[in-house]
């Protein structure tokens, strides 16, 4: 296996090789990915039910506060909501999660070699995972609140794929400025929260002032929910303006997360 | 085949810590990062063929673990090249990525897949693993609740599984009790008798002499020896012994002190030297050695009957013996002026270690203390290659065995 012949001078570009390691050890990422979700509910009672119960009991807290209290005019806010808070917490907590592996794993990392962006990939095969079981509930409230089914919908594995991409390139970008600075998890933390509320994720886009509605659009989340809310809530084809946008956003982040990550990649070992 | 040419490893170390982004920034901007360099391999050449049996020694913060980590491309040279043909088995991490709320079974296959090896290839040595560990009816179980022991032998057994073409074995191997130690060394060996290579790291140079063909001395992240490891083993030991020896002698000069020194001085002692059974003056023995002390006296008054005495402490504290001329019956009629006490011990019996002696002379009764130096003069007591090799407890009784069958 060509594996086991390793030369450090003629090494691939990094941004390949790191590719090929990642694939020579699949069955590691593989493992990683469901041993997190095993040990996950092997702790709780519950179990997987939490997953599934946990979007539902959030989204009736918002429900109440938003709808009822806020009086948001939204048809089916219930589902409005959970379409655009089901991606955020994918990106949030993948994000934040990845770059928390990759130091903690690190005494992993000074000890024994394994390609290093395996932790963040496992992190977002992780997250994909609960994403897709949370969409069990959704679809329960969908079929509740009979929201019709659109052949839009047979286009979400396409839009999930982007939003697969877009936060695995953020969550390796993110996890190389924090090797090197300690204080970048905390401020991306905060970052994080400024960001949810500068995303419609809980408010219509109608509410917002039209001078601050380019700050809305600018920012790439608001691109990824909406490209949810088209194919889910609103039923309907996307905008092309939308697809490109979250192609390019996508392709963009995982190329510059990448390539900074794998071109720093050997210095981990002595930052770490 | 391992061959590093010129692998160098650099550590930056910023010279102050500037732990946030924001002073990171702002220092970068203004050109004022200093990094203090610190070079843990220096040029580093070696090769080592394949099926050979390499030894790698050295004091502590040689470079021999950055070594390890290059070889097992954990760190990549700053300069230099590393060129490892075969799968490499480290044995320095048993267990390491073991998650300790997965069982043993689940941790074989994570462990294995850390190490590289596929789903596929764990399956057919699953078997093997667990009746190795011997850990069959645990395998279930979550390995936080695993014996430390038990922690080990699961690691070893999946780094093991399979025959690896390079082995890197850092200090072995401590794992578990002396059955499994040996089952182990044994597994080793066959490693090493298919045609496997060996990457051995010790403290123990025996061991790295009985194993190893070849060895380098790294000092400072720079080979300082390199070839027959024998002889590397050898020049390593003379130049540690070398400034072992400087070292004890400057410490035996050390001035006495009120702390260390007490009596009324009407007999002083002085000169106190060490010899071995050559007459050489020597501080570092072995076990089973001749060991003589000396010591001179200078009586101010005349003192009849006097005695005279040495210890030997232990550098943990620990009292080995204290004779003296009176417990021995050896009578010294009177003394005035300036003379000479020498013991003779013909057979050292303490282990490895370092010790210290301690010298006094006092009166007949046991009631006047002329001088006393309380654990002054230091001599190490080191064991390689000596004829007494026993490695348990402070001191070697020197039995005989012998054996007969009962029918």
């Amino acid at each position: 296996m060509s594996a086991y012949e390793y030369n450090s001078a003629s090494l691939k570009p990094p941004f390949i090789r790191e590719f090929l390691e990642l694939w020579h050890y699949r069955d590691l990422l593989r493992l990683l990915v469901t041993n997190s979700i095993k040990t996950r509910y092997k702790r709780s009672s519950l179990g997987i039910l939490w997953t599934l119960l946990n979007p539902l009991l959030n989204t009736l807290v918002l429900s109440i506060a938003f709808q009822q209290i806020m009086r948001f005019d939204v048809d089916n806010y219930t589902i409005y909501l959970l379409v655009g808070l089901l991606v955020w917490t994918f990106f949030a907590q993948t994000t934040m999660h990845s770059m928390n592996t990759l130091i903690w794993g690190s005494n992993l990392l000074k000890r024994i070699y394994v390609p290093r962006t395996i932790f963040a990939v496992s992190v977002v095969g992780n997250g994909l995972i609960n994403y897709l079981l949370s969409l069990i509930p959704l679809t329960a409230i969908m079929l509740f609140m009979r929201q019709p089914f659109t052949p839009a919908l047979l286009l979400l594995p396409l839009a999930i794929l982007l939003m697969a991409m877009f936060t695995l390139g953020i969550s390796l970008f993110m996890s190389t400025l924090a090797v090197f600075f300690v204080d970048v998890v905390d401020i991306y933390g905060v970052l994080l929260s400024a960001l949810f509320y500068l995303t419609p994720i809980i408010y219509p886009v109608s509410l917002i002032p039209e001078r601050f509605l380019p700050l809305i659009n600018l920012n790439p989340m608001t691109t990824m929910i909406n490209l949810f809310r088209s194919l889910i809530y609103y039923g309907e084809l996307p905008s092309l303006g939308i697809t490109l946008t979250a192609v390019g956003l996508s392709i963009t982040a995982l190329v510059v997360g990448w390539w900074a990550f794998t071109k720093r990649v050997d210095e981990f070992a002595y930052r770490l | 085949m391992i061959e590093l040419s010129n692998v160098s490893v650099r550590y930056r170390v910023p010279q102050e810590r500037i732990p946030s982004f924001k002073e990171y920034v702002i220092r970068w901007i203004k050109g004022q990062i200093n990094y203090q360099e610190f070079w843990a391999l220096r040029n580093v050449n070696l090769e080592i063929q394949r099926g050979e049996v390499f030894g790698i020694i050295g004091p502590n913060g040689a470079g021999k673990s950055t070594l390890l980590k290059v070889v097992s491309r954990v760190l990549r040279p700053t300069t230099g090249n590393l060129r490892v043909r075969g799968r490499i088995s480290p044995l320095l991490e048993l267990g390491a990525g073991f998650d300790p709320e997965l069982t043993g079974r689940e941790n074989i296959y994570l462990n294995g897949a850390i190490l590289g090896y596929s789903q596929v290839e764990i399956d057919e040595c699953f078997d093997q693993i667990i009746e190795f560990a011997g850990l069959r009816e645990f395998i279930d179980a979550p390995v936080r609740t695993y014996s430390s022991g038990m922690y080990a032998r699961l690691g070893f057994s999946v780094a093991t599984m399979k025959r690896p073409e390079i082995l890197i074995v850092d200090e072995i191997l401590g794992v578990g009790d002396a059955e499994f130690q040996t089952k182990s060394f044994e597994r080793i060996q066959q490693f090493r008798g298919e045609g496997t290579t060996i990457l051995l790291v010790s403290h123990s140079l025996e061991r790295v002499k009985q194993m190893c063909a070849r060895a380098i001395w790294l000092d400072r992240g720079e080979i300082v020896a390199h070839g027959a490891a024998d002889q590397v083993v050898d020049q390593y030991l003379q130049q540690v012994t070398g400034i072992e020896r400087d070292r004890l002698r400057e410490e035996s000069q050390k001035a006495l002190t009120p702390s260390n020194q007490w009596g009324d001085q009407k007999v002083s002692l002085s000169n106190i030297r060490l010899f071995d059974g050559d007459g050489q003056e020597q501080t570092i023995f072995q076990t089973g050695d001749t060991l003589i002390l000396q010591m001179d006296y200078l009586a101010r008054e005349k003192i009849s009957s006097p005695v005279f005495g040495i210890a030997i402490h232990r550098q943990d504290g620990a009292h080995i013996t204290g004779p003296n001329t009176a417990l021995a019956h050896f009578e010294i009629p009177s003394i005035f002026g300036k003379g000479r006490i020498t013991y003779k011990i013909p057979f050292l019996p303490v282990l490895e270690g370092l010790y210290q002696f301690s010298v006094a002379a006092l009166n007949h009764d046991d009631t006047e203390m002329f001088d006393y130096h309380d654990r002054v003069y230091p001599f190490r007591v080191i064991n390689r290659g000596g004829k007494i090799q026993e490695p348990y407890g402070m001191i070697t009784v020197a039995g005989e065995w012998s054996h007969q069958k009962l029918d």
